[in-house]
Protein backbone atom coordinates (compact mmCIF):
# COMPACT_ATOMS: atom_id res chain seq x y z
CA UNK A 1 0.00 0.00 0.00
CA UNK A 2 1.55 3.49 -1.13
CA UNK A 3 1.91 5.99 1.75
CA UNK A 4 0.01 9.41 1.89
CA UNK A 5 2.05 12.40 1.78
CA UNK A 6 -0.83 14.85 1.33
CA UNK A 7 -4.37 14.57 3.51
CA UNK A 8 -6.82 17.74 3.10
CA UNK A 9 -9.94 16.77 4.86
CA UNK A 10 -13.17 18.95 4.27
CA UNK A 11 -10.38 22.22 3.11
CA UNK A 12 -12.05 25.97 2.94
CA UNK A 13 -10.17 28.86 2.42
CA UNK A 14 -11.41 32.08 1.83
CA UNK A 15 -9.73 35.30 1.49
CA UNK A 16 -10.50 38.55 3.22
CA UNK A 17 -11.08 41.00 0.84
CA UNK A 18 -10.72 45.35 1.57
CA UNK A 19 -13.82 45.82 -0.29
CA UNK A 20 -13.72 49.69 -0.18
CA UNK A 21 -10.09 50.00 -2.08
CA UNK A 22 -9.23 53.83 -2.37
CA UNK A 23 -11.23 54.26 -5.37
CA UNK A 24 -13.24 57.09 -3.99
CA UNK A 25 -13.64 58.73 -0.86
CA UNK A 26 -16.92 59.36 -1.99
CA UNK A 27 -17.80 55.76 -2.30
CA UNK A 28 -16.64 55.23 1.56
CA UNK A 29 -19.06 58.22 2.80
CA UNK A 30 -22.03 56.88 0.44
CA UNK A 31 -22.11 53.13 1.02
CA UNK A 32 -21.99 52.89 5.10
CA UNK A 33 -18.25 54.17 6.42
CA UNK A 34 -20.13 51.64 9.72
CA UNK A 35 -19.77 48.28 7.87
CA UNK A 36 -17.15 46.19 8.20
CA UNK A 37 -14.37 47.16 5.16
CA UNK A 38 -13.91 43.64 4.79
CA UNK A 39 -15.86 40.65 3.14
CA UNK A 40 -14.73 37.02 2.95
CA UNK A 41 -14.23 35.41 -0.65
CA UNK A 42 -14.52 32.12 -0.80
CA UNK A 43 -11.80 30.47 -3.14
CA UNK A 44 -11.66 26.83 -1.79
CA UNK A 45 -15.32 24.90 -0.98
CA UNK A 46 -14.49 21.84 1.46
CA UNK A 47 -11.76 20.31 -0.60
CA UNK A 48 -10.96 16.49 0.21
CA UNK A 49 -7.50 14.88 -1.43
CA UNK A 50 -4.95 12.67 -0.26
CA UNK A 51 -1.61 12.33 -2.63
CA UNK A 52 0.33 9.50 -2.41
CA UNK A 53 4.20 9.06 -2.26
CA UNK A 54 5.52 8.81 -5.73
CA UNK A 55 2.11 10.13 -7.49
CA UNK A 56 2.14 12.66 -10.25
CA UNK A 57 -1.20 14.79 -9.37
CA UNK A 58 -2.04 17.47 -12.67
CA UNK A 59 -4.48 20.20 -11.12
CA UNK A 60 -6.52 21.37 -14.57
CA UNK A 61 -9.09 24.47 -14.08
CA UNK A 62 -10.15 27.82 -15.66
CA UNK A 63 -8.20 30.99 -14.41
CA UNK A 64 -9.24 32.05 -11.10
CA UNK A 65 -10.75 28.89 -9.77
CA UNK A 66 -8.61 28.40 -6.84
CA UNK A 67 -5.91 26.03 -8.43
CA UNK A 68 -2.45 28.23 -6.92
CA UNK A 69 -4.63 28.49 -3.86
CA UNK A 70 -4.56 24.71 -3.59
CA UNK A 71 -0.58 24.76 -4.17
CA UNK A 72 -0.11 27.53 -1.49
CA UNK A 73 -2.52 25.88 1.21
CA UNK A 74 -1.11 22.80 0.71
CA UNK A 75 2.37 24.49 1.36
CA UNK A 76 1.79 25.69 4.24
CA UNK A 77 1.27 29.70 3.28
CA UNK A 78 -1.90 29.74 3.50
CA UNK A 79 -3.70 28.38 6.71
CA UNK A 80 -7.22 27.41 5.78
CA UNK A 81 -10.50 28.54 7.62
CA UNK A 82 -11.65 25.58 8.72
CA UNK A 83 -10.38 21.51 7.60
CA UNK A 84 -6.94 20.24 8.30
CA UNK A 85 -4.23 19.72 5.72
CA UNK A 86 -1.72 17.54 6.80
CA UNK A 87 1.42 16.68 4.78
CA UNK A 88 3.84 14.76 6.00
CA UNK A 89 7.02 14.93 3.67
CA UNK A 90 9.19 18.24 4.09
CA UNK A 91 7.44 20.96 1.91
CA UNK A 92 9.32 23.01 -0.87
CA UNK A 93 8.19 26.65 -2.24
CA UNK A 94 5.74 26.87 -4.76
CA UNK A 95 7.35 27.20 -8.28
CA UNK A 96 5.69 29.40 -9.94
CA UNK A 97 6.65 32.50 -12.33
CA UNK A 98 8.74 34.89 -11.04
CA UNK A 99 8.18 34.23 -7.54
CA UNK A 100 10.48 34.70 -4.91
CA UNK A 101 13.02 36.30 -7.23
CA UNK A 102 14.66 39.79 -6.36
CA UNK A 103 14.56 41.94 -9.65
CA UNK A 104 17.28 44.42 -8.90
CA UNK A 105 19.49 41.39 -7.74
CA UNK A 106 21.61 39.20 -9.97
CA UNK A 107 20.93 35.46 -10.92
CA UNK A 108 23.81 33.78 -8.48
CA UNK A 109 22.67 36.17 -5.52
CA UNK A 110 19.04 35.24 -6.24
CA UNK A 111 20.19 31.51 -6.20
CA UNK A 112 22.02 31.82 -2.63
CA UNK A 113 18.85 34.06 -0.95
CA UNK A 114 16.46 31.27 -2.10
CA UNK A 115 18.85 28.26 -0.76
CA UNK A 116 18.47 30.43 2.25
CA UNK A 117 15.22 31.16 2.67
CA UNK A 118 14.31 27.10 1.60
CA UNK A 119 16.45 26.45 4.43
CA UNK A 120 19.25 24.91 2.26
CA UNK A 121 22.14 26.79 2.67
CA UNK A 122 25.36 25.62 3.73
CA UNK A 123 28.52 27.14 3.04
CA UNK A 124 30.37 24.06 1.56
CA UNK A 125 27.75 22.95 -0.62
CA UNK A 126 27.01 26.28 -2.42
CA UNK A 127 29.30 26.52 -5.02
CA UNK A 128 28.36 23.15 -6.36
CA UNK A 129 24.70 24.00 -6.06
CA UNK A 130 25.33 26.66 -8.14
CA UNK A 131 27.18 24.71 -10.81
CA UNK A 132 24.35 22.27 -10.98
CA UNK A 133 21.97 25.61 -11.26
CA UNK A 134 23.91 26.78 -14.13
CA UNK A 135 25.00 23.24 -15.94
CA UNK A 136 20.92 22.46 -16.30
CA UNK A 137 19.49 26.44 -17.10
CA UNK A 138 21.77 26.77 -19.40
CA UNK A 139 22.27 30.35 -18.21
CA UNK A 140 25.88 31.71 -18.42
CA UNK A 141 27.92 32.79 -15.89
CA UNK A 142 27.83 35.85 -17.46
CA UNK A 143 24.88 35.99 -17.55
CA UNK A 144 23.86 34.76 -13.75
CA UNK A 145 25.75 37.62 -12.72
CA UNK A 146 23.33 40.34 -14.13
CA UNK A 147 20.55 41.40 -12.56
CA UNK A 148 17.34 39.44 -12.98
CA UNK A 149 15.01 42.23 -14.09
CA UNK A 150 17.07 42.02 -17.54
CA UNK A 151 16.19 38.51 -17.92
CA UNK A 152 13.34 37.56 -20.26
CA UNK A 153 10.58 35.38 -19.29
CA UNK A 154 11.64 32.35 -20.89
CA UNK A 155 15.35 33.05 -18.51
CA UNK A 156 13.12 33.57 -15.72
CA UNK A 157 11.60 30.35 -15.28
CA UNK A 158 14.94 28.64 -16.39
CA UNK A 159 16.47 30.33 -13.08
CA UNK A 160 13.85 29.37 -11.05
CA UNK A 161 12.90 26.20 -12.26
CA UNK A 162 16.59 25.11 -12.12
CA UNK A 163 17.43 26.40 -8.14
CA UNK A 164 14.69 24.28 -6.92
CA UNK A 165 15.54 21.03 -8.68
CA UNK A 166 18.93 21.86 -7.98
CA UNK A 167 17.92 21.19 -3.94
CA UNK A 168 15.82 17.71 -4.85
CA UNK A 169 12.89 18.40 -3.22
CA UNK A 170 10.48 15.63 -2.42
CA UNK A 171 7.76 17.74 -3.14
CA UNK A 172 7.58 19.42 -6.23
CA UNK A 173 4.67 22.22 -7.11
CA UNK A 174 4.88 23.73 -10.06
CA UNK A 175 2.49 26.45 -10.89
CA UNK A 176 2.53 27.17 -14.54
CA UNK A 177 6.09 27.37 -15.14
CA UNK A 178 7.06 25.27 -17.98
CA UNK A 179 4.92 27.50 -20.26
CA UNK A 180 7.16 30.52 -21.14
CA UNK A 181 10.16 27.82 -21.89
CA UNK A 182 11.31 26.87 -25.27
CA UNK A 183 10.79 23.78 -26.52
CA UNK A 184 14.13 22.28 -25.48
CA UNK A 185 13.91 23.84 -22.09
CA UNK A 186 10.53 21.97 -21.80
CA UNK A 187 11.45 18.79 -22.86
CA UNK A 188 14.55 18.75 -20.61
CA UNK A 189 12.22 19.70 -17.59
CA UNK A 190 9.77 17.19 -18.09
CA UNK A 191 12.35 14.61 -18.40
CA UNK A 192 13.64 16.36 -14.60
CA UNK A 193 10.45 15.86 -13.53
CA UNK A 194 10.38 11.64 -14.87
CA UNK A 195 14.00 11.94 -12.51
CA UNK A 196 12.46 12.91 -9.68
CA UNK A 197 9.73 11.10 -9.82
CA UNK A 198 11.25 8.02 -10.38
CA UNK A 199 13.23 9.13 -7.22
CA UNK A 200 10.05 8.62 -5.09
CA UNK A 201 9.41 12.49 -5.23
CA UNK A 202 5.70 13.50 -5.30
CA UNK A 203 4.76 15.79 -8.13
CA UNK A 204 1.90 18.70 -8.11
CA UNK A 205 1.65 20.04 -11.48
CA UNK A 206 -0.32 22.76 -12.50
CA UNK A 207 -0.91 23.52 -16.06
CA UNK A 208 -3.10 24.60 -18.46
CA UNK A 209 -1.50 22.72 -21.40
CA UNK A 210 -3.75 19.66 -21.21
CA UNK A 211 -1.09 17.34 -22.93
CA UNK A 212 1.85 18.39 -20.50
CA UNK A 213 -0.62 17.69 -17.86
CA UNK A 214 -1.40 14.13 -19.54
CA UNK A 215 2.19 13.62 -20.46
CA UNK A 216 3.67 14.29 -16.72
CA UNK A 217 1.01 12.72 -14.87
CA UNK A 218 -0.79 9.76 -13.96
CA UNK A 219 -3.51 11.42 -11.76
CA UNK A 220 -5.36 14.81 -12.01
CA UNK A 221 -7.79 16.54 -11.18
CA UNK A 222 -10.27 19.65 -12.33
CA UNK A 223 -11.09 22.76 -9.80
CA UNK A 224 -13.80 24.67 -10.81
CA UNK A 225 -15.30 27.32 -8.75
CA UNK A 226 -13.17 26.15 -6.08
CA UNK A 227 -14.50 22.27 -5.89
CA UNK A 228 -12.73 19.43 -7.15
CA UNK A 229 -15.24 18.27 -9.89
CA UNK A 230 -13.50 15.01 -11.36
CA UNK A 231 -10.57 12.96 -9.53
CA UNK A 232 -9.42 10.42 -11.67
CA UNK A 233 -6.51 9.49 -14.45
CA UNK A 234 -5.27 12.69 -15.70
CA UNK A 235 -7.15 11.64 -19.12
CA UNK A 236 -10.23 11.94 -17.74
CA UNK A 237 -9.21 15.01 -16.20
CA UNK A 238 -8.35 16.55 -19.25
CA UNK A 239 -11.67 15.09 -20.43
CA UNK A 240 -13.69 17.13 -18.18
CA UNK A 241 -11.42 20.17 -18.55
CA UNK A 242 -12.11 20.42 -22.10
CA UNK A 243 -15.98 19.95 -21.06
CA UNK A 244 -15.64 23.18 -18.87
CA UNK A 245 -15.56 25.31 -22.16
CA UNK A 246 -18.36 23.78 -23.94
CA UNK B 1 18.10 25.11 11.98
CA UNK B 2 19.37 27.84 14.02
CA UNK B 3 22.32 28.49 11.87
CA UNK B 4 19.73 28.20 8.76
CA UNK B 5 17.87 31.39 9.82
CA UNK B 6 20.46 33.58 10.70
CA UNK B 7 21.99 32.33 7.03
CA UNK B 8 18.27 33.28 5.90
CA UNK B 9 18.23 36.62 7.88
CA UNK B 10 21.55 37.42 6.97
CA UNK B 11 21.21 37.36 3.37
CA UNK B 12 17.87 39.13 3.73
CA UNK B 13 19.83 41.87 5.13
CA UNK B 14 22.22 42.18 2.86
CA UNK B 15 19.34 41.83 0.02
CA UNK B 16 17.94 45.21 1.92
CA UNK B 17 21.07 47.05 2.18
CA UNK B 18 21.90 45.98 -1.94
CA UNK B 19 18.39 47.20 -2.94
CA UNK B 20 18.99 50.06 -1.10
CA UNK B 21 22.26 51.26 -1.99
CA UNK B 22 22.81 49.62 -5.43
CA UNK B 23 21.72 52.61 -7.73
CA UNK B 24 23.60 55.36 -5.61
CA UNK B 25 27.69 56.29 -6.15
CA UNK B 26 27.68 57.23 -2.63
CA UNK B 27 25.98 53.95 -1.31
CA UNK B 28 26.89 53.59 2.51
CA UNK B 29 28.56 57.19 2.86
CA UNK B 30 24.50 58.46 3.29
CA UNK B 31 23.79 56.81 6.57
CA UNK B 32 26.64 59.48 7.25
CA UNK B 33 25.90 62.55 5.15
CA UNK B 34 21.82 62.23 5.72
CA UNK B 35 22.54 63.20 9.37
CA UNK B 36 25.10 65.70 8.75
CA UNK B 37 23.47 67.45 6.40
CA UNK B 38 20.41 67.75 8.89
CA UNK B 39 23.00 69.04 11.34
CA UNK B 40 24.47 71.61 9.23
CA UNK B 41 20.68 72.74 8.57
CA UNK B 42 20.07 72.84 12.18
CA UNK B 43 23.00 74.96 12.93
CA UNK B 44 22.68 77.38 10.14
CA UNK B 45 18.93 78.21 11.25
CA UNK B 46 18.74 76.99 15.05
CA UNK B 47 22.02 77.85 16.57
CA UNK B 48 21.00 81.32 17.56
CA UNK B 49 17.76 80.83 18.47
CA UNK B 50 18.92 78.44 21.10
CA UNK B 51 22.44 79.55 22.13
CA UNK B 52 21.27 79.15 25.51
CA UNK B 53 22.62 75.64 25.05
CA UNK B 54 26.22 74.66 25.49
CA UNK B 55 27.69 72.89 22.34
CA UNK B 56 24.99 73.18 20.13
CA UNK B 57 25.83 71.12 17.40
CA UNK B 58 26.64 67.90 19.82
CA UNK B 59 23.06 68.71 21.59
CA UNK B 60 21.77 68.74 18.29
CA UNK B 61 23.74 65.27 16.61
CA UNK B 62 23.47 63.23 19.73
CA UNK B 63 19.47 63.56 18.54
CA UNK B 64 19.25 63.92 15.83
CA UNK B 65 21.14 60.55 14.35
CA UNK B 66 19.11 58.29 16.53
CA UNK B 67 15.85 59.86 14.86
CA UNK B 68 16.91 59.39 11.43
CA UNK B 69 17.45 55.60 12.72
CA UNK B 70 14.38 55.44 13.93
CA UNK B 71 12.69 57.40 11.17
CA UNK B 72 14.26 55.30 8.35
CA UNK B 73 13.54 52.09 10.41
CA UNK B 74 9.73 52.65 10.63
CA UNK B 75 9.34 53.57 7.07
CA UNK B 76 11.11 50.48 6.10
CA UNK B 77 9.12 48.00 8.25
CA UNK B 78 5.74 50.01 7.69
CA UNK B 79 6.42 48.33 3.87
CA UNK B 80 8.11 45.59 5.05
CA UNK B 81 5.66 42.88 4.26
CA UNK B 82 4.45 44.85 1.22
CA UNK B 83 7.87 45.15 -0.87
CA UNK B 84 8.07 41.36 0.21
CA UNK B 85 5.11 40.15 -1.14
CA UNK B 86 6.32 37.81 -3.84
CA UNK B 87 8.45 36.02 -1.37
CA UNK B 88 5.64 35.44 1.38
CA UNK B 89 2.88 34.34 -1.40
CA UNK B 90 5.61 31.61 -2.68
CA UNK B 91 7.49 29.96 0.76
CA UNK B 92 6.76 29.60 3.52
CA UNK B 93 8.82 30.92 6.27
CA UNK B 94 8.11 32.46 9.47
CA UNK B 95 7.18 36.29 8.30
CA UNK B 96 8.83 37.48 11.31
CA UNK B 97 12.58 37.02 9.27
CA UNK B 98 11.43 40.08 7.05
CA UNK B 99 10.84 42.88 9.61
CA UNK B 100 13.47 41.53 11.57
CA UNK B 101 15.65 41.38 8.39
CA UNK B 102 14.92 45.22 7.81
CA UNK B 103 15.90 46.37 11.12
CA UNK B 104 18.63 44.47 10.75
CA UNK B 105 19.91 46.42 7.80
CA UNK B 106 19.05 50.01 9.55
CA UNK B 107 20.88 49.00 12.29
CA UNK B 108 24.12 47.73 10.17
CA UNK B 109 23.64 50.80 8.02
CA UNK B 110 22.59 53.46 11.21
CA UNK B 111 26.02 52.35 13.25
CA UNK B 112 28.50 52.51 10.20
CA UNK B 113 27.01 56.13 10.07
CA UNK B 114 27.84 56.14 14.27
CA UNK B 115 31.10 55.32 13.93
CA UNK B 116 31.95 58.17 12.22
CA UNK B 117 30.16 60.46 14.14
CA UNK B 118 31.66 59.58 17.25
CA UNK B 119 34.32 61.02 15.96
CA UNK B 120 32.40 64.00 14.98
CA UNK B 121 31.24 64.18 18.45
CA UNK B 122 34.41 63.90 20.14
CA UNK B 123 35.59 66.89 17.91
CA UNK B 124 32.61 68.87 19.18
CA UNK B 125 33.15 68.14 22.54
CA UNK B 126 31.71 65.19 23.75
CA UNK B 127 33.12 64.18 26.94
CA UNK B 128 35.48 60.56 26.74
CA UNK B 129 34.70 58.40 29.66
CA UNK B 130 33.45 55.06 30.83
CA UNK B 131 29.65 55.89 30.50
CA UNK B 132 29.79 56.07 26.58
CA UNK B 133 29.72 52.56 27.03
CA UNK B 134 25.94 52.79 28.22
CA UNK B 135 25.15 53.24 24.36
CA UNK B 136 25.50 49.95 23.58
CA UNK B 137 22.30 49.08 25.66
CA UNK B 138 20.68 52.08 24.56
CA UNK B 139 21.09 51.27 21.34
CA UNK B 140 19.46 47.70 21.54
CA UNK B 141 16.67 49.01 23.89
CA UNK B 142 15.70 51.63 20.93
CA UNK B 143 16.27 49.46 17.91
CA UNK B 144 13.61 47.22 20.09
CA UNK B 145 11.39 49.77 20.63
CA UNK B 146 11.13 50.95 16.76
CA UNK B 147 10.95 47.77 15.78
CA UNK B 148 8.06 47.12 17.87
CA UNK B 149 6.73 50.13 16.46
CA UNK B 150 7.43 49.49 13.08
CA UNK B 151 6.04 45.78 12.86
CA UNK B 152 2.65 47.23 14.20
CA UNK B 153 2.91 50.06 11.09
CA UNK B 154 4.03 46.98 8.88
CA UNK B 155 1.29 44.56 9.77
CA UNK B 156 -1.62 47.42 9.95
CA UNK B 157 -0.46 48.61 6.64
CA UNK B 158 -1.28 45.56 4.56
CA UNK B 159 -4.63 45.60 5.89
CA UNK B 160 -5.24 49.18 5.01
CA UNK B 161 -2.52 51.12 3.06
CA UNK B 162 -3.79 54.48 4.34
CA UNK B 163 -1.45 53.34 7.46
CA UNK B 164 2.07 54.07 5.81
CA UNK B 165 0.49 57.15 4.23
CA UNK B 166 -0.77 58.51 7.70
CA UNK B 167 2.92 57.73 9.27
CA UNK B 168 4.88 59.30 6.69
CA UNK B 169 2.13 62.65 7.29
CA UNK B 170 2.84 62.55 11.11
CA UNK B 171 6.45 61.86 10.86
CA UNK B 172 7.49 65.45 10.66
CA UNK B 173 5.15 66.91 13.09
CA UNK B 174 6.50 63.79 15.20
CA UNK B 175 10.21 65.27 14.56
CA UNK B 176 9.56 68.67 15.25
CA UNK B 177 7.66 67.51 18.84
CA UNK B 178 10.56 65.34 19.97
CA UNK B 179 13.05 67.58 21.48
CA UNK B 180 15.47 66.88 18.51
CA UNK B 181 16.64 70.90 17.84
CA UNK B 182 15.52 72.04 21.64
CA UNK B 183 15.76 71.50 24.77
CA UNK B 184 12.10 70.89 26.58
CA UNK B 185 12.87 74.20 28.78
CA UNK B 186 11.86 76.56 26.26
CA UNK B 187 8.34 74.97 26.66
CA UNK B 188 5.92 76.16 28.15
CA UNK B 189 5.41 75.06 31.36
CA UNK B 190 2.03 73.56 31.01
CA UNK B 191 2.75 71.89 28.03
CA UNK B 192 5.82 69.99 29.35
CA UNK B 193 3.55 67.23 30.68
CA UNK B 194 2.19 66.25 26.75
CA UNK B 195 6.26 66.10 25.55
CA UNK B 196 6.59 63.75 28.27
CA UNK B 197 4.08 61.40 26.46
CA UNK B 198 5.80 60.99 23.87
CA UNK B 199 8.01 58.12 24.28
CA UNK B 200 11.26 59.48 22.10
CA UNK B 201 11.49 62.33 24.79
CA UNK B 202 12.53 59.95 27.34
CA UNK B 203 14.64 57.67 24.95
CA UNK B 204 16.07 61.33 23.75
CA UNK B 205 16.97 62.42 27.39
CA UNK B 206 19.08 58.49 28.03
CA UNK B 207 21.18 59.03 24.84
CA UNK B 208 21.81 62.71 25.74
CA UNK B 209 22.68 61.73 29.60
CA UNK B 210 25.13 59.32 27.70
CA UNK B 211 26.74 61.48 24.65
CA UNK B 212 25.92 64.74 25.23
CA UNK B 213 26.30 65.37 29.61
CA UNK B 214 28.50 62.20 29.84
CA UNK B 215 26.56 60.76 32.80
CA UNK B 216 25.10 57.64 33.27
CA UNK B 217 21.78 57.72 32.34
CA UNK B 218 18.80 58.55 34.47
CA UNK B 219 17.40 55.78 36.44
CA UNK B 220 14.00 57.29 36.27
CA UNK B 221 14.23 57.36 32.54
CA UNK B 222 15.79 54.30 31.86
CA UNK B 223 12.60 52.49 33.38
CA UNK B 224 10.58 54.28 31.31
CA UNK B 225 12.29 53.32 28.31
CA UNK B 226 11.84 50.00 29.55
CA UNK B 227 8.22 49.62 30.49
CA UNK B 228 7.24 51.54 27.11
CA UNK B 229 9.41 48.98 25.00
CA UNK B 230 7.88 46.24 26.39
CA UNK B 231 4.38 47.19 26.23
CA UNK B 232 4.94 48.20 22.62
CA UNK B 233 6.72 44.82 21.95
CA UNK B 234 3.80 43.15 23.61
CA UNK B 235 1.40 44.82 21.73
CA UNK B 236 3.27 44.51 18.18
CA UNK B 237 3.51 40.82 18.70
CA UNK B 238 -0.50 39.99 18.98
CA UNK B 239 -1.11 42.58 16.47
CA UNK B 240 1.40 40.36 14.35
CA UNK B 241 -0.15 37.02 15.77
CA UNK B 242 -3.74 38.16 14.92
CA UNK B 243 -3.03 39.27 11.53
CA UNK B 244 -0.50 37.44 10.22
CA UNK B 245 -2.67 34.69 8.52
CA UNK B 246 -4.57 37.27 6.56
CA UNK B 247 -1.48 38.45 5.01
CA UNK B 248 -1.73 36.73 1.86
CA UNK B 249 -5.07 37.95 0.84
CA UNK B 250 -4.49 41.45 1.11
CA UNK B 251 -1.01 41.08 -0.96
Amino acid sequence: MEKSVIQLNDVSVSYLHNKRGIYSIKDFMLKGAFLSPFEHKQVLHNINLEVYKGQTLGILGKNGEGKSTLLRTIAGIIVPDTGTCKVTIEISPVLALGAGLELELTGLENIKIYMALSGRYQKNTIASLIDTVAAFSELSMEQLKMPVKMYSTGMLARLAFSTVMATQPNLLMIDEVLAVGDKGFQEKCKKRIHEVKNAGATVLFVSHNPEEVMEVCERGICLKEGKIICDSTSQDAVKEYYNLFN
Amino acid sequence: MISQKSYLVYFLIYKNLQLKYKHSLLGFAWSFLHPLFYLLVFNFVFSKAFSQIEHYSLFVISGLIFWIYFSNSCNQLSQTFIRNSHLIKSLNVKKLVYPVSEQGSELVSFLAGFVLFIFLMLYLGMHVNFNLLYILPIIVLFSVFTFSLGLILGALNVFFRDVGILWNTLNPALFYLSPIAYGLDIIPEKYVFYFKLNPLYHFFYIIRDVLYSGTAPSLHHVLYCLIITAVCFGIAMLIYRKMRNGFISNL
